[in-house]
């Protein structure tokens, strides 16, 4: 078992300001705290290898259960074994193991050639500098990234940044891979090629994968299972197609409009 | 993971934020045309209050007029090692929750923010402390810059202005440590930073503070910042006094290192990253 969580709960504070005509000078010295249950004791197993989608509606404890996995935050009570390991006890040797991508976030210096920002990656993860070259070289190589090396980040379009992101969070090898919205904003043809690219390292390299997503394109090209998490509960666990016989039975056919696009985009030279 | 992969972790980390400071050239040349202009009206000052001041009380107060002006041309060059507020990319990344990748990097916390703001700092600023410096050189007699009092001085200025540097680091680090508790707000940094200006003798030399105030300015950590190096240069503290003024700014260095850890692994286990 790769991933084991146990009854992991998480409650935040949250600030509310007073209603009414002088609310906002009564919140400046008496608020209320409401606490919040972003994670109410969600359990779920993942093994090695597997491939998982994670969805839910905005607010309902995705991002927050991927925090805990990563090590960022530590729950109220509960358990986590991750790779044998608690992560926010054993932060460090942790995360060394692990890759993320957050779709809103960048991990590459803001200013400086990719390159350098990979490089920086390399002695901050201690990879061996042939191992660094070989999976560099394998991984812009797949993405289409060589011609990007020496660009500073701000000039990179959107897809162009999310392809660097994803050799960075993969460089240093990791088993598990945690990826919060990749996809966002991202036009078809980039989304088909993440996506294809995404399926051969789980396939090549047997990394785990947790796939966080509102597109359930991505789920459905890539997730043989998935689990749905609602007001901090686990709602659902298993195939995507369970989901499917139990709230759409009767759709029969449907157009995949991703590929639609990208083939028009390819046809018109655009992509 | 091992003293050596750190190392070379920090000096990859230092490198590649000084190369993103460089690019800013321009606010180093406003930020010297700022010091050059502070220095010269302290120096009016200075000249103003020495020349005419009671049966020249000014004279005898352990700080000679070409001293107090060598001293203010050095504290403006010595200021960029001060931080006038937390380092922007790390409070961009408190801010807005990025924090969160930064914890997802297998390196204690504290050092690699400790990496970054130091060399984040130093990347800007060498250039604007040593114009400034040159500037002071380059000034008509009156109000230059004189050398230092002796060679012996010099070297101890030197060594005392990288204790300082390493000291203003852990302080700055201590009051971002403070910060990562965001519903604070900035006002309790900019208390702290400001306090620890003042102390510093930046902006009045802290030989001129009472005298019943010395013994309290020597001890007190800030004046490491600036006054203990700048003392050693102009001659107002022998060489021989160098070593202990040296060591205090060494100790106070490891007690700010040492709060500032304590307070960031404490604050981690509470930590809110902000944001979706």
């Amino acid at each position: 078992m790769q991933i084991r969580l146990r009854e992991i709960r998480k409650s935040f504070k949250v600030y509310k300001r007073p209603e009414g005509k002088w609310g906002l000078l009564r919140g400046a010295f008496m608020r209320n705290v409401t606490r919040v249950d972003a994670l109410g004791g969600i359990s779920f197993d993942i093994e090695e290898g597997e491939l998982v989608g994670y969805i839910g509606p905005n607010g309902a404890g995705k991002s927050t259960s991927v925090k805990v996995m990563s090590g960022i935050l530590t729950p109220d009570s509960g358990e986590c074994t991750i790779l044998g390991k608690i992560p926010w006890k054993h932060r460090v040797e942790h995360v060394s193991k692990i890759g993320v991508v957050f779709g809103q976030r960048s991990q590459l210096w803001w200013d400086v050639p990719v390159a350098d920002s990979f490089d920086v990656l390399k002695d901050i993860y201690a990879i061996p500098p042939g191992d660094y070259r070989l999976r560099l070289s394998e991984l812009s190589a797949t993405l289409g990234v060589e011609a990007l090396l020496r660009t500073p980040v701000r000039q990179l379009s959107l897809g162009q940044r999310m392809r660097c992101e994803l050799v960075a969070a993969l460089l240093h090898r990791p088993k598990l891979l945690f990826l919060d919205e990749p996809t966002i904003g991202l036009d078809a043809v980039s989304k088909l090629a993440l996506r294809n690219f995404l399926k051969e390292e789980n396939r090549k390299y047997g990394i785990t994968m947790l796939l966080t997503t509102h597109d359930m394109d991505d789920i459905e090209a890539l997730c043989q299972r998935v689990m749905v998490i609602g007001h901090g509960q686990l709602l659902y666990d298993g195939q995507l197609s369970g989901l499917q016989q139990k709230y759409a039975p009767e759709v029969v056919m449907k157009v995949n409009t991703d590929a639609m696009i990208a083939a028009m985009y390819n046809d018109l030279a655009l992509g | 993971m091992n003293f050596r992969n750190t190392w070379r972790a920090c000096s990859s980390l230092f490198r590649i934020r000084m190369a993103e400071g460089l690019q800013y050239r321009v606010s180093a040349i406003s930020g010297t045309m700022v010091g050059v202009f502070w220095a010269l009206i302290e120096c009016v000052l200075f000249t103003v209050f020495y020349t005419y001041s009671e049966n020249g009380s000014w004279n005898n107060n352990g700080l000679s007029l070409p001293q107090a002006i060598s001293y203010v041309w050095l504290a403006q060059g010595l200021f960029v090692l001060q931080s006038m507020n937390i380092d922007s990319e790390i409070m961009s990344k408190i801010n807005n929750g990025d924090v969160g990748i930064e914890l997802c990097r297998p390196m204690n916390l504290y050092t690699h923010w400790f990496v970054k703001s130091s060399a984040g700092k130093l990347g800007t600023s060498w250039i604007r402390g040593l114009a400034t410096v040159l500037a002071g050189l380059l000034m008509p007699a009156g109000y230059a810059l004189g050398g230092p009092a002796s060679l012996p001085a010099l070297f101890y200025f030197l060594l005392s202005a990288v204790m300082a540097f390493v000291l203003c680091s852990a302080f700055a680090m201590l009051v971002t440590a403070i910060r990562l508790n965001i519903t604070w707000g900035d006002g309790p940094t900019y208390m702290l930073l400001l306090l620890s200006g003042i102390l510093s003798g930046t902006y009045l030399p802290l030989r001129l503070w009472p005298d019943f105030m010395q013994t309290f300015l020597y001890l007190q950590p800030f004046g490491g910042f600036a006054d203990i190096p700048l003392q050693l240069y102009i001659g107002s503290v022998a060489p021989a006094a160098a070593l202990p003024g040296i060591g205090l700014q060494l100790l106070w260095s490891l007690i700010f290192i040492a709060a500032g850890r304590m307070i960031m692994k404490r604050r981690l286990h509470s930590i809110i990253v902000q944001g979706g």
